[in-house]
């Protein structure tokens, strides 16, 4: 399917003539709308949680590399994994942000208090996104703990006393066929300072509340799948800002189940932690 | 004796690993190790984050124990085409999976085996469709080099 571009014919009819033509309200916007879920590509799926350009290009450098045609595919996706963590990620760690490394799988309060997960580990969280497209607003709803997220369109400044939160404070336009999203006032919490789905910790380290995070959602030319670029950037935990990936694949015939039957752990061991 | 047998395997070779886990996998369960058991169903349950399924085993000695199994999340499962009838209680299956690491009667799964021989495999069919897309794109690379010779 091709994306279309939308015109809404109601929003132009209702401000003909009040000078919006470079507000939101007025625009042509990318057909972002529909239900996104894991992507399947070979390389897609080396993006399920996050990948970044340094990862891919390794990736492709390994399946190129008749060397590895007998590999099994999850070892080629951990070598790529483990490159990115230990060439793009860990070195652009401040000594904060290094000190924060080494989470134990069963410290984290996802496992041990059923604690929905923040906004720079939702992000990158696998399965379903619900994209809905308003004049005023995007929202989004996460498959993972089935967080919803609002992107306010109207440029709507944050409350002064605006507390941090899990998911954090969301404003967003069009740029084209992208959608761009600014977000702030995050909560400081868990962070994917780590090498994406393949490695041992998908998630690792800790952001602060200084986190300001740049979103550029594009649907591919077919409408197939759905790429966001990100850009992290916290002076606390990293030295510059990081560019991170990520794909979904369109899956109109998916819904997003509650999510209820978290249970905490009634047995675990801590220290352990298997690739 | 119990109808269990353990296999010591490396986790590499489960195919899809541990990784698929993202909710604390290796806290509580041996990803290098699998244990089998068979028995009825007497529940599943098709839900978030997890689904869970409760067997009855019977051992040699007639003593009814009961194992719990823990899958891949709902949303996992779904992308694999499963829904809440994918298991039915009163089934008998052969089912395959991580022990914990105490070694109790809970198991996260692997793998599963129908009276009929009918199986289901965990992430199978995504792995199987990006090793033949792999498969494309290494013959691709092979005919290239040919031809540049």
């Amino acid at each position: 399917m091709n994306r279309v571009i939308v015109r809404r014919a109601s929003q132009m009819a209702a401000f003909p003539l009040i000078g919006l033509a470079t507000s939101a309200f007025s625009q042509d916007r990318p057909d972002l709308t529909g239900m996104y879920s894991d992507p399947q590509g070979l390389e897609d799926f080396f993006c399920s949680f996050w990948c970044s350009d340094a990862g891919l290009e390794r990736l492709n450098e390994l399946l190129d590399d008749p060397a590895n045609d007998e590999r099994p595919i999850m070892d080629v996706y951990a070598e790529a994994a483990t490159f990115q963590r230990d060439e793009y990620m860990h070195p652009n760690l401040t000594e904060a942000g290094a000190a924060t490394l080494g989470l134990d799988p069963a410290d984290d309060p996802g496992f041990l208090y059923c604690e929905p997960w923040g906004f720079a580990r939702e992000i990158f969280a696998p399965h379903q996104l619900s994209l809905e497209q308003h004049d005023d607003r995007v929202e989004m709803l996460y498959g993972e703990w089935t967080i919803r997220r609002t992107i306010w369109l109207d440029g709507r400044e944050p409350a002064a006393d605006l507390a941090p939160s899990s998911m954090g404070f969301s404003l967003g336009h069009y740029e084209g066929d992208t959608l761009v999203v600014e977000t702030t006032h995050i909560g400081a919490n868990l962070a994917p300072w780590d090498g994406g789905f393949f490695t041992t910790n998908v998630f690792d380290g800790r952001h602060s509340d200084s986190l300001r995070a740049v979103e550029r959602y594009t649907r591919s030319a077919d409408g197939q799948r759905l790429i966001l670029d990100v850009t992290l950037e916290d002076p606390w935990a990293l030295r510059e800002p990081i560019a991170m990936k990520k794909v979904w694949h369109w899956a109109p015939e998916q819904e997003i189940a509650p999510y209820e039957d978290c249970e905490r752990p009634t047995e675990f061991s801590r220290g352990v932690n298997q690739p | 004796m119990m109808p269990v047998r353990e296999i010591v395997i490396v986790a590499t070779l489960l195919g899809v690993g541990t990784a698929m886990a993202h909710h604390s996998f290796s806290p509580v369960y041996d990803g290098n190790r699998t244990v089998t058991v068979a028995g009825v169903v007497t529940e599943f349950r098709f839900v978030n984050p997890h689904a869970q399924m409760a067997l009855d085993v019977t051992e040699d000695s007639g003593r009814v124990t009961q194992w719990s199994v823990e899958f891949d999340g709902r949303l996992n499962l779904t992308n694999h085409g499963w829904n809440e009838d994918t298991i039915k209680v009163g089934e008998r299956l052969t089912v395959t999976g991580n022990p914990t690491h105490t070694g109790s009667q809970h198991m996260f799964f692997n793998r599963l085996e129908r009276s009929d021989g009918s199986t289901l495999v965990r992430g199978g069919d995504r792995i199987e469709s990006i090793e033949d897309e792999r498969r494309r794109r290494r013959e691709e690379r092979r005919r290239q080099t040919d031809g540049s010779l």
